[in-house]
């Protein structure tokens, strides 16, 4: 079997990294590239512990190495059992996609089909021993189904030009809506007249204007009204790998819906839940349970009075550690980590250039600091510079005065394109045009890197080329809450100047135990090293370098905190981004293959799939929840429209996680399908059939394209 | 694959071929045309225009067509002459361009440390373990008393609202992976909102993930441009972020001042009948309980004038909702007045509740407008639902336990009187605006603000010093004196000196709790009384 280059251990990285490197390159690449055989480790004692720490941190596991894993276990005893559900080698999630593939050759009957997946998302298909449930963490062992998320020189970062439905599908769009707003002005204009009552709360009454006129609601009530039945709805439970829905019913046209009283488990592809932290069993809710009954759950004040606790400065060290910043503060919820930063960086005077895609939460702050505004094209480098270059030379309107400053803020990978962020370039127009970098890693942050730390570690740049960074918890890490980091002058500043130190509650007890422990588990655990060699020829060193991404000294964990063996020796967080890296490309090369339309870069675990009409996305989000095949395992999606996009590039969106199993991704392939023929959704040219996709899943992730 | 509406929708897509070439051709025109306006700033801006004037009057909008269309003309005309962005543009050769941006030297990106600034972070007290009434500020160091953190009727360490949260996490984990819009909205969430909205007695409820980002979403989610906003001078840094932001048109009354409130609604009201404008919403918004000083808000008196000049009232809870009232309920509760004609309340789970997230509870269209409309509650993940849970079981502990709110009228009761020796007496309540001089003790060093029912104590000096620098440091002082003999922790109100919109006076903040035992409030505050006559007595 093809094995691609990169799965391989201990081969070469990408090298040239923007312009001429002015520094030696990055330490992660060399970490990769040190001779990665356990042996070798085993020769040189001093550092044995460390290094071979480093080695399973950071390559991928080779399939016969268990014994390295096994040898690493922090008190030396060997793994329990429950630790060991990792080493099974067995390809059991093969077993559903090749009866499947089997039977759909002979075409298998319906019965049997839904025989076979009737609990499919709660059963896996043999016995494992691990505790954490199915429906909340797949299990999938195959180790070919794995993959680095790493920035691969040879595939461009953006694709060139967007892929373009034929026009007749856009005209049709436009079609679409200028038949949803002709009906839709026609029953406001009859309903005014015949049901006055429903229309009173928005018309002027009584000498009060209305709250929300007919007019500025127009849109929501008589387009997105129409949709209402996709958005909202009700769930119970953990948003992991699978979720439980509340089943309802709408008699008035979705004014209000109706509970039935009964629920749904789906596969979940719409939650953020990239590493599948997301989990009511396992280390991390063990940890977040200690911290429940040793601190309590308040956040209740705000961390200038008294509630500042310590488990917030070992969170804030630990984040620090993570991202490769000097310093960190935590906020406890990721959009005001935006809204109350933002106007303490930047005042009137400064100029802030902004994606046109950034996030909500950096609008707000960006219009709270006072600072003047522009925009540029989505990711497109060549508009920024020259952007830069007018605004560098014209200075400030009217006066001309040079900029104080300029604050450029992107997003790592964002939310509705599925695109990265152009690093390597921006930080060589960064060197020429002397602007700040806030880069905004909410999704990117443990989701994309070979060592799950962002865009910086995807790209093997140095983060502290980057003045701030900035990302939230509530995606990788199961939590909620946002950070900045940056140099300790920074943070310190920003301590006394954000808006949410001085004025917002701060992180609860629970919600920094589930940070720290998933955390912790990506990164690995030393465990206690004898004095931590300071040795400045040393360029490996861990403790040196903090941007080497390596792992987290054990003191930094708090010491109430027991995590299990496989969470602090990083083999699960390992584990968990490579399957993560190999769903996300599965599913985006498959789709692509399918003769979908998709948005975005391949490592990307958000995967936009065109839909265009209006109504197609209710059709196909209905559709994947109570489906058209034999197999009815029903799914929940995500599908964005306008505002949140353009207008026409109406779009399902998928968030992949590591908790998908690849026969979740065959799954999803399978319906999309379906669905994609019976909605005629595959506006780019098919080139492969849904078996063959699955077939070769690992050569689709391993090709370049 | 016999869905027979579904195969009514994928032919819509067929078209004669020989149509093909044309309708490609229009599509691409329209699309160019399309992008190109959609390029424009401010071309969202005139497509409402017209649309909203077409509705009014047809024939007004073909006049302005026309009238457009000259006034383009002659615009072009002048600019042909002028290119770049602007008529301010200045062209530049890419030598001169390149030579700018050598230059060009951006200030660093934060400025140098303030003297204050390095003595607020160090003051920045740590506490070793868990929160509470009595906590550690450093590794098994002495107990202290805790007074500066909101934790009104104790629910900080309250057991049951433990295990509910453990019971929680058992079975929702902690993150909810994604907005309420995307499958974050859980069956807790839902449960939560339906209890306070009983629990006020309002229609309904909708939850924030943060306090703080709650109010600052609510005000600009209603109030937009063109709208007016008065409120009170005191509101806390939060409203102050959502009134900017919302680009309405504010109007400042004097920090309760129920006479001043009315002479702006009345110049208000003047001015709009003078322009003539056409009816836009109009907003009170202020707090129950002043997050700034303690006072409490006259509702009566403002849902009067609401009603008189047809405004309604955003009012801000997050300090009072657990705090006033017999159940906690907040000012509504306090005057007996029904929350339902408040148009929006806001409140806090962090404070009273001792959890965390916001809230904002009214009627039923208030609520579903925030569910679309509302950045924050649209664009982040939803709370929690363990914290969601714990709310929950701390509502129904207010509601079902008034003693909870006895104890804690005790306590302040008991604070108040022990350092009222050295303030002057002065009560703001309906006739609030006797001058605290009028009535002051010639020992006064102080003066307390804050409503006697407000378990939030802000205590003001009589005679600071003459800077803000110098009085803050002063203030500081008493924190650590009392910090030291009595084992009592306080703060001085930390503010964002620069950022606020009126810079409030240095003060010193005290939160009382209904679980801290009489003793330990009478001793701090004599200890406080001695602390402040020690430091800022002998300054005078
Ligand atoms: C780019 C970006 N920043 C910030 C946020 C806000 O994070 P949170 O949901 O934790 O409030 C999001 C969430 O959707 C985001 O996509």
């Amino acid at each position: 079997m093809p094995r691609s280059s990169r799965r391989s251990s201990g081969q070469s990285t990408p090298t040239n990294i923007g312009s001429p490197p002015s520094k030696p390159l990055f330490p992660t690449v060399s970490l990769r590239s040190s001779p990665p055989s356990s042996h070798s480790a085993l020769s040189d004692p001093p550092k044995s512990a460390r290094t071979s720490l480093m080695n399973v941190l950071t390559r991928p596991r080779p399939v016969t190495s268990i014994s390295t894993t096994t040898a690493l276990s922090i008190d030396g005893s060997p793994l329990t059992p429950e630790d060991e559900f990792f080493s099974d080698q067995s390809t059991i999630s093969s077993y559903a996609s090749s009866v499947m593939s089997g039977m759909s050759s002979r075409q298998a009957s319906s019965e049997e089909l839904a025989k076979l997946y009737k609990d499919y998302l709660v059963k896996p298909f043999v016995n494992t021993k691990s505790t954490i449930k199915h429906s909340e963490f797949g299990h999938d062992n195959n180790p070919n189904w794995r993959w680095t998320s790493q920035w691969n020189p040879n595939e461009p970062i953006h694709v060139a030009e967007e892929p373009q439905p034929a026009y007749t599908v856009l005209l049709m769009t436009y079609v679409s809506y200028i038949i949803l707003i002709v009906f839709g002005h026609m029953r406001d204009f009859l309903g005014k007249r015949f049901y006055p009552a429903n229309y009173a709360h928005l018309q002027p009454h009584n000498g009060y204007a209305a709250l929300n006129s007919d007019f500025d609601s127009f849109y929501t009530r008589r387009l997105k009204k129409r949709l209402d039945d996709c958005f909202s709805r009700p769930t119970t439970g953990v948003a992991g790998r699978t979720i439980v829905c509340y089943d309802r019913v709408s008699n008035d046209e979705h004014d209000t819906f109706q509970m039935t009283g009964t629920t749904t488990r789906a596969l979940n592809v719409s939650s953020y839940n990239y590493l599948g932290f997301a989990s009511s069993t396992g280390g991390c809710a063990d940890a977040a349970e200690q911290a429940i009954r040793k601190y309590g759950i308040s956040g209740a004040g705000t961390r200038h009075d008294a509630s500042t606790l310590d488990l917030h400065k070992q969170c804030e060290g630990l984040v620090a550690r993570f991202v490769g910043g000097e310093s960190a503060m935590v906020v406890s919820m990721g959009y005001a980590t935006n809204s109350t930063t933002l106007p303490a960086l930047v005042n009137k005077g400064c100029l802030v250039i902004s994606d046109e895609f950034n996030h909500a939460s950096i609008r707000f702050g960006v219009r709270l600091s006072g600072a003047s505004t522009r925009v540029f094209k989505h990711n497109d480098m060549t508009a920024l510079e020259s952007l830069l270059r007018e605004c560098i030379s014209q200075g400030q309107p009217r006066t001309h005065r040079p900029w104080k400053k300029i604050l450029v803020v992107v997003e790592g990978l964002y939310s509705m394109e599925g695109s990265l962020v152009n690093l390597p370039k921006m930080l060589e127009l960064k060197r020429r045009y002397k602007f700040y970098l806030y880069l905004d890693e909410a999704h990117s942050v443990g989701a994309m890197g070979p060592n799950g730390r962002g865009v910086c570690d995807y790209f093997g740049i140095d983060p502290r080329e980057v003045d701030i960074l900035m990302g939230t918890f509530t995606k990788s890490f199961g939590a909620s809450g946002g950070y900045i980091s940056g140099s300790k002058e920074l943070i310190d500043r920003l301590r006394l100047r954000s808006h949410a130190t001085t004025y917002a509650e701060s992180m609860t007890p629970p919600v920094l135990a589930q940070i720290i422990a998933s955390m912790s588990s990506i990164m690995g655990v030393a465990p206690p090293l004898a004095a931590p060699v300071q040795d400045e020829s040393d360029t490996l060193s861990i403790v040196s370098r903090p941007a080497a991404y390596g792992p987290a000294p054990s003191g930094a964990l708090p010491a109430w905190m027991n995590l299990p063996t496989v969470l602090l020796n990083g083999t699960e967080g390992r584990e968990r981004l490579r399957r993560l890296a190999f769903n996300s490309r599965y599913l985006s090369s498959g789709l692509r293959k399918l003769g979908f339309i998709v948005y975005g870069h391949r490592d990307s675990p958000i995967i936009p799939l065109l839909v265009y009409h209006p109504a197609k996305m209710r059709l196909f989000s209905n559709c994947m929840l109570h489906r058209i095949g034999a197999d009815k395992t029903p799914i929940v999606v995500v599908v964005v429209a306008y505002p949140a996009t353009p207008l026409i590039t109406s779009r399902v969106r998928f968030c992949l996680s590591a908790s998908h199993t690849k026969n979740d991704i065959d799954l999803l392939l399978r319906a999309c399908d379906e669905v994609g023929d019976l909605l005629d959704l595959k506006y780019a040219t098919q080139t492969m059939s849904v078996e063959e996709v699955i077939a070769n899943a690992e050569e689709l992730v391993a090709a370049n394209f | 694959m016999s869905d027979v509406p579904l195969r009514s929708q994928s032919s819509t897509t067929e078209i004669p071929t020989p149509l093909l070439p044309l309708l490609s051709i229009l599509s691409s025109a329209f699309l160019f045309v399309q992008d190109r306006f959609r390029r424009i700033p401010g071309s969202p801006i005139i497509v409402r225009y017209i649309q909203s004037s077409y509705q009014d009057d047809p024939y007004r909008s073909l006049l302005e067509v026309l009238l457009l269309a000259f006034a383009l003309r002659t615009l072009l005309k002048g600019r042909t002459r002028e290119e770049g962005s602007g008529k301010n543009f200045i062209k530049l050769t890419e030598k001169e361009i390149d030579d700018l941006v050598d230059e060009w030297q951006p200030v660093p990106l934060i400025d140098a440390p303030g003297e204050i600034d390095e003595e607020t972070l160090d003051s920045i007290p740590t506490i070793y373990g868990p929160n509470g009434i009595k906590i550690k500020l450093s590794p098994g160091g002495k107990p202290v008393l805790n007074m500066a953190t909101p934790n009104w009727t104790g629910m900080m360490e309250n057991e049951k609202m433990k295990e509910v949260a453990i019971t929680t996490l058992r079975s929702y984990g902690v993150g909810t992976c994604g907005p309420a819009g995307f499958y974050g909205y859980l069956d807790v969430h839902m449960r939560f909102e339906a209890e306070v909205a009983a629990f006020l007695g309002v229609e309904a409820c909708i939850m924030y993930s943060q306090g703080f980002a709650a109010i600052s979403s609510v005000i600009p989610a209603f109030a937009k441009r063109g709208d007016i906003i008065v409120a009170d001078r005191g509101v806390n840094f939060a409203i102050q972020k959502g009134l900017q932001i919302s680009r309405s048109q504010i109007r400042f009354y004097a920090h309760g001042d129920m006479k001043d409130l009315e002479r702006v609604l009345q110049q208000v009201e003047r001015e709009q009948k003078r322009k003539g404008s056409k009816l836009t919403k109009k907003f009170i918004v202020a707090e129950g309980v002043f997050e700034n000083d303690g006072m409490m808000l006259d509702l009566p008196k403002v849902c009067e004038l609401k009603k008189k000049y047809k405004y309604r009232l955003i009012l801000d809870e997050t300090q009072s909702f657990g705090m006033i009232g017999k159940h906690g309920r907040g000012v509504t509760e306090f005057y007996n007045f029904p929350a339902k004609e408040v148009d929006m309340i806001v409140g806090s789970m962090a404070t009273s509740l001792a959890t965390g997230g916001g809230f904002c509870a009214g009627s039923e269209v208030v609520c579903q407008h925030q569910r679309i409309n509302s950045s924050a509650s649209v664009f982040s993940a939803s709370l929690p639902a363990l914290l969601a849970t714990a709310s929950s079981t701390a509502v129904s502990l207010l509601q079902s336990n008034p003693s909870l709110l006895t104890s804690l009228a005790t306590n302040i009761a008991a604070f108040r009187h022990h350092l009222s020796k050295i303030e002057p007496v002065s009560i703001p309540e309906q006739d609030s605006n006797s001058s605290p001089s009028s009535q002051a003790n010639k020992d006064a060093i102080i003066h307390v603000p804050s409503h006697p029912s407000s378990a939030l104590i802000h205590i003001f000096l009589l005679n600071p010093p003459d800077t803000m620098e110098a009085e803050e440091r002063l203030l500081q002082e008493v924190v650590d004196e009392l910090l030291s003999t009595s084992g009592v922790l306080i703060t001085r109100a930390r503010r964002l000196r620069g950022q606020e919109q009126f810079e409030p006076e240095p003060s010193l903040k005290v939160c009382i709790s209904g679980a801290m035992s009489k003793k330990d409030v009478e001793k701090a505050a004599q200890g406080l009384r001695s602390a402040l006559i020690k430091v800022a007595g002998k300054k005078r």
